[in-house]
């Protein structure tokens, strides 16, 4: 799709975004001008909003309902957080409010939205470095993948020890690699640093052993560097799909934590505050 | 075993066609001449003609006017008139308002909200009494009665041909897997014999004379209305049409089981390997038509064939050199090859028919390979890849862009609520490039899942074509899914309200269905995992009209 044709599809979204932000504006410096009180107009409004956003929960849970596209819903969800962080500071009129109560709930709510924000960006990054891997796999499937690599790779070196009658790459293998094969390694190497590190990591093992070893040897370790080298993707589609999977588990609970909030801050200003 | 039930395991004949013919209907139509000359002594023990007549056949009385079949339904039947006389709806067949036809059923608004409590939560959930017996098993759109709307303006405006007692019709449709070619309507009160799919295969297994007149009249049906179809030959009138009909080989290249071999095929078979129906630089002796099935279009670079197209059903090759060569007067050879992917009929109408009666009020035609040709090479592998993988037989196929997709399995979930507490798909496949094609039914172009199904309990849905399993008339065999080339077909075993997993009292093993993707055609989100994917990596496309992932970017 061209720029101009992304902005079109976005024009409906960026006039509702405006609206709903312009409006409680608006409304908000007429009442400040008749004596009157925009927090209320703003707190209501933020309230809202907030009730949208959860909705899309809400929205991925009813499949069978004709409620839309999920994607439009997701649109909706990542404007109207974006949306919900203006109306907060019009709300609170500055970006820390004061007393206990309120900065518990700035707190949760400048946490929620900035998991949100991570989250969103998370979306956006790893499926495409996933994609690049050519390799496809469920999470589910990992620990069984993880099981065959090893599988091979032990067999592998068993036979070695066979056939050439020198265990020099078992032993290797036993002190540095089977680690490697164990389990899923390098867990934030590979969410966030490229994988790098745990490549060279493979890379010298490998290299170390090389001249110790005689021709049979040598060949298998190439065989043995194409098994940790499918093991190393592997190991990143599990960095990538576990962090993309749990920053939800970030994200709910501090839903529910703000949402909490939220109503014991409803209850209290319209208990107190007049 | 506490919680799991005993059941009697489905058979072949468990569900007749219809209400079953007694001994005396049976008798009288073997005395018919369409029947008398068959020998019932070399149909095999367990498969009785008697019992073929009675379980896999029905007699269906019709009124005038009355619909037997209409043009473009997928018919799993073929019909013997035994009183009265139908009327055949010649090319160009009668419009959709007089055929009455009608859209697929969802859920209404009641019916889809009330899915939130009375969705099961037991996955597959099935009762334990044996469900009714169903009106047919496939789609003779013969419940519904239907009327052909206005029979003076359609025997006005249409040409019609009337087909007397003992004529036999609908096989081509019912063993080749197509949509119905023509209407057929009652055009006295009629008294039909209707076979179904399976019970016309075991006859013709079994009896050499049938055979020979199913096959010759599939190849003259076929023969007709194909060329009827084509636009090079929609404008010529009948006498010319039945001089090229006449002249016409009908020709089959590859196997017609080609989905037993294919993963065999896709581990073994390099395009150099297909049965070749034209060679490029050959010089040919007619113009190729595919009539069903597949076949690629190839030409020579380097040391190696390059994939071009392929051409689907009604598509032809080797137009343009002969019409170059009948303008010229010099003998053109083909500028590309032509081969068989998988299984293809071909139609050959002789150049000699062609420089006669259909080039002298043609227009040049174009090349419509040059843009294949000219495509950079970089471009050749998602050609290659959807021929290689014979993705161009589906339609319907789930497409998942993988740099989109964050892997959230909304879209598996989405479908298991839909169905039964079970996804139809799963989230895995053939990866090209950054997309993915998943294990969910493309309801192909040409179904081989159809094929070998004892109940028809699998068929195309009459309304929009799409493959659907009728869940009361599975017997759980798994003939469907073994018949799959790309495994999008899964067995699962039953359970009761205890979820206890239903058994044969007899043997007990698991009793057995077989389930897909059904495009959730009764929903009125349209299909669930489409709506859910929050990401819009996920779609259902055609392969056919795809030439090329450019179009699916954004």
């Amino acid at each position: 799709m061209s720029p101009f044709g992304k902005a079109i599809h976005l024009l409906p979204l960026i006039v509702g975004a405006l609206t709903l932000l312009g409006v409680p504006w608006l409304w908000s410096a007429q009442a400040r001008r008749t004596l009157g009180d925009p927090a209320v107009i703003t707190g209501w409004w933020l309230f809202g909003v907030f009730v949208l956003l959860g909705a899309f929960n809400a929205r991925k849970k009813l499949s069978v309902l004709p409620l839309g596209r999920a994607s439009a819903w997701l649109r909706l969800h990542v404007a109207g957080g974006f949306l919900a962080i203006a109306l907060f500071w019009l709300h609170t009129r500055s970006l820390w409010p004061t007393g206990a109560h309120r900065q518990a709930l700035a707190a949760a709510f400048y946490l929620l939205s900035a998991s949100g924000i991570v989250g969103w960006l998370l979306q956006r990054t790893y499926p495409r470095q996933l994609a690049d891997t050519g390799l496809e796999i469920i999470y589910e499937h990992i620990p069984a993948e993880i099981a065959r690599l090893r599988n091979a790779a032990d067999q592998l070196v068993l036979d070695t020890t066979r056939d050439a009658g020198n265990d020099t790459l078992a032993r290797h293998y036993m002190e540095t690699l089977h680690w490697f094969f164990r389990r899923p390694r390098f867990f934030i190497n590979h969410a966030f640093f490229g994988s790098k590190h745990a490549r060279a990591w493979v890379r010298q093992q490998c290299g170390v052993v090389r001249p110790y070893l005689g021709a049979v040897e040598r060949e298998r370790l190439e065989s043995l560097a194409a098994l940790a080298e499918e093991k190393l993707q592997i190991d990143f589609h599990h960095a990538a799909q576990s962090i993309m999977k749990r920053w939800l588990l970030v994200h709910l609970p501090l839903a529910a934590v703000t949402t909490i909030l939220v109503v014991w801050h409803v209850l209290l200003v319209h208990a107190y505050g007049r | 075993m506490t919680n799991e039930s005993s059941t009697h395991r489905p058979q072949r004949w468990d569900t007749p066609f219809g209400p079953g013919l007694s001994d005396a209907e049976i008798d009288q139509v073997i005395a018919r001449p369409e029947f008398a000359s068959i020998r019932a002594e070399r149909f095999p023990a367990h498969m009785p003609l008697r019992e073929i007549l009675r379980n896999d056949t029905r007699i269906v009385r019709l009124d005038p006017g009355e619909l037997i079949v209409r043009e473009g339904d997928y018919g799993n039947s073929a019909f013997v008139i035994l009183a009265g006389k139908a009327r055949v709806v010649l090319a160009p067949g009668l419009p959709s308002e007089l055929l009455g036809r009608h859209k697929t059923s969802q859920k209404g608004w009641w019916q889809t909200i009330s899915q939130l409590w009375q969705n099961r939560r037991i996955p597959e959930l099935r009762s334990n009494r044996r469900g009714p017996v169903p009106k047919a098993s496939g789609d003779t759109g013969f419940e519904p009665r239907l009327f052909v709307q206005d029979i003076p303006v359609a025997l006005d405006k249409h040409r019609t041909a009337v087909l007397e007692e003992g004529a036999i019709f609908g096989e081509l449709a019912a063993l080749g897997r197509v949509p119905r070619t023509t209407s057929m309507f009652a055009a006295t009160l009629i008294e039909l014999l209707e076979i179904r799919w399976q019970g016309l295969r075991e006859i013709r297994r079994h009896d050499e004379g049938w055979r020979k007149r199913i096959d010759e009249r599939y190849r003259a049906n076929a023969l007709q209305s194909h060329l009827l179809a084509s636009p090079l030959f929609a404008k010529l009138d009948e006498a010319t049409l039945a001089i090229i009909a006449a002249g016409t080989l009908f020709e089959t290249y590859g196997s017609f089981d080609w989905h037993v071999t294919y993963k065999q095929l896709q581990r073994q078979q390099t395009p150099a390997d297909e049965p070749v129906i034209a060679r490029q630089g050959d010089h040919t002796d007619g113009l190729l038509l595919v009539r069903a099935g597949f076949a690629r279009v190839v030409s020579t670079l380097g040391s190696a064939e390059r994939t071009l197209t392929y051409l689907g059903v009604g598509e032809h090759h080797g137009l343009e050199e002969l019409h170059e060569a009948w303008k010229s007067g010099a003998p053109r050879p083909l500028g590309t090859s032509l081969k068989a992917v998988g299984y293809v009929d071909v139609l050959r109408v002789p150049t000699a028919l062609l420089e006669k009666h259909v080039f002298p009020a043609m227009a040049m035609p174009e090349n419509r390979f040059a843009a294949q040709t000219a495509r950079p090479l970089a471009e050749d592998g998602f050609m290659e890849w959807i021929v290689a993988e014979r993705l161009m037989n589906g339609p319907r196929a789930m497409l998942i862009d993988l740099d989109r997709c964050t892997r959230c399995d909304d879209c598996v979930r989405a479908c298991a609520a839909t169905h039964d507490g079970n996804p139809r798909f799963t989230r895995q496949g053939k990866v090209f490039d950054h997309w993915q094609v998943t294990h969910a039914c493309m309801h192909c172009v040409d179904p081989v899942c159809l094929i070998g199904c004892p109940t028809g309990a699998i068929h195309r849905s009459p309304q929009d074509g799409t493959v659907v399993i009728n869940d009361s008339t599975c017997v759980g065999c798994s003939t469907c899914a073994n018949s799959c080339p790309y495994d999008n077909i899964v067995m699962v075993a039953i359970r009761d309200g205890s979820a206890g997993v239903h058994r044969d009292s007899a043997d007990g093993q698991p009793i057995l269905k077989a389930t897909k993707c059904d495009l959730c055609a009764e929903q009125a989100t349209g299909p669930a995992c489409v709506q859910a994917c929050p990401h819009d990596a996920l779609q259902r496309i055609d392969f056919r009209q795809l030439k090329g992932f450019q179009g699916l970017e954004s």
